[in-house]
């Protein structure tokens, strides 16, 4: 049979796979130099994949650091507890004394009736009217702090064993404007989400089309290759280290903006920040991010390249 | 080593580029296909080379069918043929001897084997000298030598040529001619079209002539040069 007579002419086994490592890494250097001999095209491609990336990594960051400050707000809930008007001082006192002992509390703060009154008369600048009042209208008032391991959830708890006490009147938890920011980071959320689906389907399309276009550029060699008996995985081999190197440089190209664009924000928000009198620091790619980004960008250019090596290497037969 | 039976070629167009064509070329004979352009020569190369099919009748390589190869056996099967052009289809963007060691690259050649045989390729067509040089750089006589260096440096057991001296001086033809005749006193088969009748009756080789996809002359049939069939 001369099929096995066909097989005899190859090299032997051992040498063929390191030839195809070999061929593995003479194509990435060659698509490599094709990139560097083309510097024009490749810095298009690789900007507008760069640009394009850095919109939802941007945002992702932003996201990132506004989880960081409420996270900073989650600490700083706290529980009013206003006391029924009938609570002596002593007896407010002790409760105050209580509460500290339990589950989920890290501070208490106790302020009397008369202190409550003496604040709101030099804050609200009703001093005069308060005057006429004949007796003190505000209650003895327990703030209690929940410690810093408490979520949402348990602070709600607290709030409910404290409210069920018989001392209590009105117990408050000061979160709903929290929820309220929290349900607003959620919908940012998806939103990143989506533009990241939306902004990677882009680069996918970008890749593919230059892809595309090598391809077309490189018919001539195409049909040659294929005439002196090159596999359609040796002519595709090329082309997919192409697409990885797109992806792979448009990502760096992409945390080099974002990575610009927050040192830009950082003096500005560095003086917001000592206004609010907090220490907030800006965050930026940490390097398990940086990785992420890197590989997605990566795998997205190898994956445009499959789809045009897919879509129109074949098509191309010497004729 | 080629065998044709009855082979029809009839393009989507209607036009019948092959009519009804047997011939055999035995392992190691050389033969010239002559004919006007449009007579059918370049389509009987290009069933030999896989690159178009029959219509009708068998065209076999070395017994193997070229009617119905699987896609995926052909670049296996053209590893074996090292093809010529007119116009050397050479690859502009890289130096003779990268455009030379392609074929042995693409086979999973070792780097040291791909340069000794690359060199042994252009020595023999002798530009060894003009290895690093770009193919834009050669004149045209030198960009086909370079063509055929490719074209042998695997060692293929068959060589086709398309009018290799379609754009060359008697001079360089004659060398280019040459060059097949050496290649087929070692033993490899070789098939030229040409219409540089001149040429060919200088090298007495056996003679197929087409005249409007019919094979009309063929010295094949009486002198068979008594090769024997399978690889070498």
């Amino acid at each position: 049979m001369a099929g096995s007579n066909v097989r005899r002419r190859k090299p032997p086994t051992a040498n063929r796979i390191s030839a195809y490592l070999l061929h593995h890494l003479q194509s990435l250097i060659f698509s490599l130099s094709k990139i560097y001999q083309a510097p024009a095209t490749t810095i298009m491609t690789v900007a507008v994949i760069g640009i394009t990336l850095s919109l939802p990594g941007g945002f992702y960051l932003f996201l990132k650091n506004i989880d960081a400050i409420s996270g900073d707000f989650r600490s700083s809930t706290q529980i009013s507890l206003y006391l029924d008007l009938k609570i002596t001082e002593k007896k407010a006192r002790g409760l105050e004394q209580y509460i500290r002992t339990m589950d989920h509390v890290a501070s208490t703060r106790f302020i009397s009736r008369e202190q409550s009154l003496e604040e709101f008369r030099q804050s609200s600048g009703f001093g005069k009217s308060i005057d006429t009042l004949s007796s003190n209208p505000l209650p003895h008032t327990i703030v209690v702090e929940p410690g810093d391991s408490a979520d949402t959830f348990t602070a709600r708890n607290l709030l409910n064993r404290l409210q069920a006490m018989p001392e209590v009147e009105i117990a408050k938890l000061d979160t709903e404007w929290l929820e309220r920011l929290y349900t607003i980071i959620e919908i940012a959320k998806r939103s990143v989400v989506i533009i990241t689906i939306l902004f990677a389907f882009a680069v996918l399309l970008i890749i593919g089309n230059t892809i595309r276009l090598d391809i077309q550029n490189r018919y001539q060699e195409i049909i040659v290759t294929k005439l002196i008996g090159a596999t359609d995985a040796f002519i595709r081999r090329p082309f997919l280290y192409g697409g990885v190197w797109y992806g792979m440089l448009g990502g760096i190209i992409s945390w080099l903006i974002v990575e610009i664009g927050y040192m830009a924000i950082s003096g500005p928000l560095e003086r917001l920040s000592l206004l609010y009198k907090s220490d907030m620091n800006l965050i930026t790619y940490s390097f398990q991010d940086f990785i992420v980004l890197i590989a997605c960008s990566t795998l997205l250019g190898l994956a445009g390249s499959w789809i045009a090596v897919a879509r129109h290497l074949n098509q191309i037969e010497p004729t | 080593m080629i065998e044709f039976h009855n082979v029809t070629k009839r393009y989507p167009s209607g036009f019948e580029a092959l009519n009804n064509v047997s011939l055999h070329l035995g392992d190691g004979q050389m033969a010239y296909i002559t004919g006007h352009s449009g007579a059918g020569k370049s389509t009987l190369l290009k069933i030999i080379a896989l690159i178009e099919k029959p219509t009708r009748g068998q065209a076999l390589l070395n017994r193997i069918n070229l009617n119905n190869l699987p896609r995926q056996r052909i670049p296996y099967l053209r590893r074996n043929i090292g093809i010529i052009f007119q116009d050397h289809q050479l690859l502009f963007d890289r130096p003779v001897f990268d455009n030379v060691a392609l074929p042995l690259q693409i086979q999973g050649y070792r780097p040291q084997e791909v340069a000794k045989r690359s060199r042994a390729a252009l020595d023999k067509v002798g530009l060894l000298h003009k290895e690093k040089s770009m193919p834009i750089t050669l004149s045209g006589g030198e960009q086909q030598r370079v063509g055929i260096a490719r074209a042998v440096v695997h060692k293929p057991m068959l060589l086709l040529a398309d009018e290799p001296t379609g754009n060359l001086d008697p001079i360089l033809s004659r060398e280019i001619m040459q060059i097949f005749v050496d290649f087929n006193q070692v033993g490899v088969t070789v098939l030229v079209a040409s219409h540089d009748l001149g040429l060919i009756e200088e090298l007495d080789k056996p003679r197929l002539t087409l005249n409007a996809g019919q094979l009309i002359l063929n010295d094949l049939d009486q002198g068979d040069a008594g090769g024997h069939d399978g690889w070498q």
